[in-house]
């Protein structure tokens, strides 16, 4: 019994050190006197990447822990990485942001809270339980509600915190409705069970399209798919920048991985031969990929038509984030692990384009107190660094050579046509021409038109600076570097119990 | 499949039952003597019928939650409690690290001040 548990705590190294470290800092942050708090953001920082270590170390590990609770395999691996890595760039963020720093006070919750949601995606990504996934879900869901309400005294933080709060509770509860059918259908949580019961015969059919609509509900809300997205520009808008970055980033990755995870291992079929490599099939003829379709089309189409229209910078990266979400759809919808490696792909280049984007909105906003379109304008010769660090983001999110976002975009379109998914892929393209509009035109007011009122220059902080490059360099070298990526991204799609 | 909760269900009917029979009993064989006070319904000393639009203190709910937390604590250690011996080393492992991880919220709340009431 000892021996088992020490067994299986073995491959949960990375999710202890979490865990241990939210526990230290909660109470650290209690301890620590006032105007020493900055030591609870290092504590943070220094557990995250123990954290990270320990997926590394135990990268080439594939087992079930805990009686088939959660897996450790390299698909979990990928995204563990992916996550660490957001949330230490985060907590650097968080340091120079002037909403958290305002709040010495509660330093202690804020990078606690962050570090607990690094955690709940953690076992989001691994959860191979029905139930685990909704916990781990929840967890992730319940810290992002009390983290994106942070800054008390701006209402519309609190906003922010209520409508997301109200929806998140909505689509848990359709989510878990969901399960429960699925589980009246099959008689298992776990999803190899599920897999199996759908495997020994047909089921109704309508029950289990009913059934995955409504798990769709909950993980699209997660993504914030179209139409699950409502509660997106405005939480994006109210939360603090270092969370909105973290959402849109770190939580929609997490929400990709159980999408794909759940997806595949309940309804993959086994027993059919005669597909080309590295292709699925779906059980009984099942076509819930068809479904996906559906709400990729709609999530990237209504992203870019609306994000056209949007003046505030947190709202325009909200509904691009939506828009990407939409891409990433696309590789999940085709069955073949092409598309997976695409999307696993995808998320490491959005990861620097996504999170630098955000990072030169907390700037602005913390030089310039303005998230609106017209405060950027003639911010080129105030600030050429941020800005044309800012140029190189938008380039790569609109997926223009030679940037990141471009490899990101070329994988997953050539994923597309792999599969013979030809209409998918030209409105995927079209959308694309459509998201080029609006980062041009922030663009735009950078660099073509004058300063309106004060024109002095904008410096920054050496540390600031470093931030930055660390982000954009990333970003330019992944589009004409992108070997490895490519070779750990192709390495991660195999999951535990799947050929 | 269904027949697997035919203990649960017998144990709903038991507990439905007992309530039954015990309110009954009362109610036979009780003395009465009724006033207006007493016929209202209880709700935690709090009038029952009153206006919505009215506030109330939060602080009411801050204990409730906390209730509930140490609440589920016992739950978890009645039955560890009962099969100690059985659960052996890994049991008192992983208790430890549970009680562990609420005595690191006890902690949270005391500091925080939400014990006490003013």
């Amino acid at each position: 019994m000892v021996e088992q548990l020490i067994a299986n705590l073995r491959g949960f190294i990375p999710e202890v050190s979490l865990a241990v470290t939210f526990c230290v800092a909660l109470v650290a942050g209690l301890i620590v006197k006032k105007h020493q708090q900055e030591f609870i953001s290092v504590l943070a920082l220094v557990g995250t990447l123990i954290a990270g270590v320990f997926v590394l170390i135990y990268a080439d590990q594939s087992q079930t822990l805990f009686s088939g609770m959660i897996v450790a395999d390299p698909f979990a691996t990928y995204f563990k990485v992916v996550i660490t890595l957001c949330s230490i760039i985060i907590i650097l963020f968080s340091q120079y942001s002037s909403e958290v720093q305002q709040t010495v006070k509660r330093m202690g919750e804020y990078y606690a809270l962050l570090v607990a949601m690094t955690l709940g995606m953690f076992l989001m990504v691994g959860a191979t339980n029905l139930l685990m996934m909704v916990l781990a879900i929840e967890l992730t869901s319940l810290t992002s509600y009390i983290l994106s309400g942070y800054t008390k005294e701006a209402t519309d933080s609190s906003e922010a915190s209520l409508k997301y709060i109200i929806y998140g509770a909505l689509s848990t509860g359709l989510m878990l409705y969901g399960i429960s059918i699925l589980f009246g259908l099959t008689g298992a949580t776990d999803m190899f069970g599920v897999n199996q019961a759908l495997a020994a015969g047909p089921v109704n059919a309508i029950a289990l399209l009913i059934a995955s609509i409504l798990i769709i509900a909950g993980f699209g809300y997660k993504i914030s798919a179209v139409p699950f997205h409502f509660w997106t520009p405005d939480v994006y808008e109210g939360a603090p920048v270092t969370i909105t970055a973290f959402l849109s980033v770190a939580s929609k990755a997490a929400g990709f991985a159980v999408m794909i995870r759940f997806f595949k291992v309940c309804f993959i079929d086994s027993n059919v031969v005669g597909l080309p490599a590295g292709m699925w099939a779906s059980l009984q003829g099942f076509e819930w990929n068809n479904l996906v379709a559906i709400l990729a089309v709609l999530t990237m189409t209504l992203g870019n038509l609306v994000a056209v229209w949007q003046d505030n910078m947190k709202r325009l990266l909200a509904y691009s984030s939506i828009a990407h979400a939409g891409y990433m759809l696309m590789g999940v919808v085709v069955l073949s692990d092409k598309g997976v490696a695409a999307v696993l792909i995808y998320f490491a280049v959005y990861l620097f384009m996504n999170l630098g984007a955000f990072y030169c909105v907390m700037l602005v906003a913390n030089k310039l107190g303005s998230e609106h379109i017209d405060s950027y304008k003639g911010l080129g010769h105030r600030a050429p660094l941020l800005s044309t660090a800012m140029v190189v983001f938008f380039i790569s999110l609109a997926g223009l050579p030679p940037t990141a976002g471009f490899i990101g975009k070329l994988y997953l379109f050539a994923a597309l046509l792999d599969a013979q998914w030809v209409w998918l892929a030209v409105i995927g393209a079209l959308n694309s021409v459509v998201s080029l509009y609006y980062y041009v035109r922030v663009v735009r007011n950078m660099f073509l038109r004058d300063p309106e009122g004060s024109a002095e220059p904008v410096a920054l902080p050496v540390a600031q600076v470093v931030i930055l490059l660390a982000l954009v360099i990333p970003t330019l070298v992944l589009g004409l570097y992108f070997g490895p990526l490519v070779d750990f991204a192709n390495a991660s799609v195999v999951m535990f119990g799947l050929p | 499949m269904l027949e697997n909760y035919v203990p649960i269900f017998l144990m709903i009917a038991a507990g439905f039952g007992f309530g039954l029979v015990m309110m009954k009993v009362n109610e036979w064989l009780g003395p009465k003597s009724p006033n207006a006070e007493k016929l209202s319904t209880y709700e935690s000393g709090m009038e029952p019928v009153r206006s919505a639009r009215e506030r109330f203190s939060v602080k009411y709910y801050m204990v409730a939650m906390l209730f509930i937390i140490f609440d589920i604590e016992v739950v978890f250690l009645y039955p560890w409690a009962v099969s100690f011996k059985e659960l052996g080393m890994a049991g008192f492992i992983t208790m430890t690290v549970f009680i562990t991880i609420l005595l690191v919220g006890f902690y949270y709340i005391w500091r925080k001040g939400a014990l006490e009431w003013d």
